[in-house]
């Protein structure tokens, strides 16, 4: 039922430093933690004089921030910003980016649904391909948007999922819109309602 | 692109805008309206000269949403093979050309959130058509023109009715220069440019871009070469089993379609890349002049830009 081979499905591939870029801006949420750090020390070790032109931002349980501050400073990055809630990280980085200048490079690392939300803020700003590098990491839970009643229902694991909102039943597909910055959901017993396929855990 | 798709075009207009720049209005010859196009696109001009035809590239300057007329600039070149030349002293109201359909090289990006248009001399002209655009558009742009002295300014009336509040002109000769540093550094995020000038400006904004760190897809140029000229050479036509004689002052393009063998080509100015040519055998070197080939491939000598490169050898065979 599933289609394979969607183009619009985001492709993340591993961190490196873009040494073409002047300002680095980091973004990233839990497990994303190490990617990060290894892409800093890899930039140190690269460009030393890159790291005051370096900022990060990051949220995480309590546990993780405790330490993170300082990994991440003496990782290279002078600029070290920890939040407790995504949608704080989120609003924080629309203004950092509203105040970035063109040299800048963004890297992003976390879970899917956490990367679709920063890619879509970045892209809002025209980040292209060329500025961007993100590496997925963690969940691969799907923002999920319903197709009849347009609301997105979050940390979707199943093939199936019963929206939200409409309480409809949705296959969840791979077709992403990087605008919505969720996989698309449509109806999937409306042909004959109440038959559906068996229920999975696919997204873990 | 064939002979048979220009439209044929008559000069309904001419001024003298500038010492060395001359101002065309065209319309088409059975009155109809012309192709639409969008900011930054060029024109083949077709000029049936004396002894030989001219086909130049210039950029569309006037309003895009205005298809009556179309407007070119021509800078009287000092070293013309011709063409420039040919606009300027054989060329009046009433006088009759062929142009080919409008093709944009030199486009804006449509998601860009801001756009800076650099302008050197006569690279002004493709500048105008895009300011129509973001005007129509309501998208912020700068536009940044340097020109020698104040009498050199072409356009500058126009630029500034529509862009007075964005417009910064650069004389030479006050020693006035674009602080492309100052300009470069402190772009937001989304920012596009666009520069089209004399070579070495072009060069000096590339290189600061990358200074600051500009990625490529944020950075737009145009420059056409006039085909150079060079020693005489003769080339092979394998699948036409024509030899032919290039002359000094005359393309490897012009001589081959001089010959009645047609090439694609979209600019004749070495940047679409449309008129890419295999090269079967070669003894001696090609003279690489374009603005397409890598690296690689221009030392690979197996491919030739015609319409501006040539080349020095004792054989050279080229698949058409």
């Amino acid at each position: 039922m599933l289609v394979t081979g969607i183009k619009s499905k985001p492709v993340y591939t591993p961190l490196a430093p873009d040494l073409s870029g002047r300002y680095h801006l980091m973004v990233g949420h839990g497990v994303g933690r190490e990617p990060l750090l290894r892409v800093l020390r890899d930039l140190r070790t690269a460009a030393p004089e890159s790291g005051a032109r370096t900022r990060v931002l990051f949220v995480g349980s309590p546990d993780e921030h405790s330490a993170s501050d300082e990994v991440f400073r003496s990782a290279g990055a002078a600029d070290v910003r920890l939040f407790g809630r995504e949608d704080e990280l989120l609003t924080d980085f629309q203004d950092v980016l509203t105040s970035s200048v063109m040299g800048t490079r963004l890297y992003v690392a976390g879970p899917e649904s956490f990367m679709g939300l920063v890619m879509r803020l970045a892209r809002q700003f025209n980040l292209n391909k060329d500025e961007v590098r993100a590496e997925e990491c963690g969940a691969a839970a799907r923002r999920v948007y319903c197709m009849h009643c347009q609301t997105a229902t979050e940390n979707v694991t199943t093939n199936i999922v019963q929206c939200k909102d409409c309480n409809r039943w949705l296959l969840v597909r791979d077709h992403y819109s990087s605008r919505l910055a969720a996989y698309m959901g449509v109806m999937v017993d409306a042909e004959a309602p109440g038959e559906r396929p068996e229920v999975k855990e696919v997204f873990r | 692109m064939s002979h048979a798709d220009t439209i044929p075009v008559r000069v309904v207009a001419v001024e003298q805008v500038t010492p060395q720049i001359k101002h065309f209005r065209l319309a088409a010859v059975d009155g109809s309206r012309l192709p639409a196009f969008s900011g930054g696109s060029h024109i083949i001009v077709v000029m049936n000269d004396v002894d030989r035809v001219h086909r130049n590239p210039y950029s569309l300057l006037g309003v895009p949403a205005q298809l009556e007329t179309y407007e070119i600039a021509v800078r009287r070149m000092e070293q013309s093979r011709g063409g420039s030349h040919f606009m300027h002293d054989s060329v009046s109201v009433g006088s009759t050309l062929e142009i080919a359909h409008p093709v944009n090289l030199f486009g804006l990006s449509k998601i860009g959130r801001k756009h800076i248009l650099i302008a050197g001399g006569v690279g002004i002209t493709p500048i105008l058509g895009q300011m129509e655009d973001l005007h129509q558009d309501g998208v912020p742009y700068e536009i940044h023109y340097s020109v020698r002295a104040p009498e050199h300014a072409a356009f500058l009336s126009r630029l500034q009715q529509r862009a007075a509040d964005r417009l910064k002109v650069y004389y030479d000769s006050s020693g006035h220069a674009i602080d492309f540093d100052g300009l470069l550094s402190t772009q937001p995020l989304g920012t596009h440019f666009y520069v089209c000038g004399p070579a070495g400006m072009i060069e000096v904004v590339l290189a600061k871009a990358r200074t600051w760190g500009w990625p490529e897809s944020h950075i737009h140029w145009e420059q056409f070469s006039a085909p150079p000229a060079g020693e005489a050479f003769d080339v092979h036509l394998a699948k036409s089993r024509l030899d032919v004689h290039v002359v000094p002052d005359q393309s490897l393009l012009e001589s081959i379609e001089a010959a009645g063998v047609e090439v694609p080509y979209l600019c004749r100015g070495g940047v679409c890349g449309f008129c890419r040519t295999d090269v079967l055998e070669l003894d001696g070197e090609l003279i690489h002049n374009d603005h397409y080939l890598s690296d690689e491939e221009r030392a690979s000598g197996r491919v030739i830009m015609p319409c501006v490169s040539r080349a020095r050898c004792k054989k050279l065979v080229l698949d058409l």
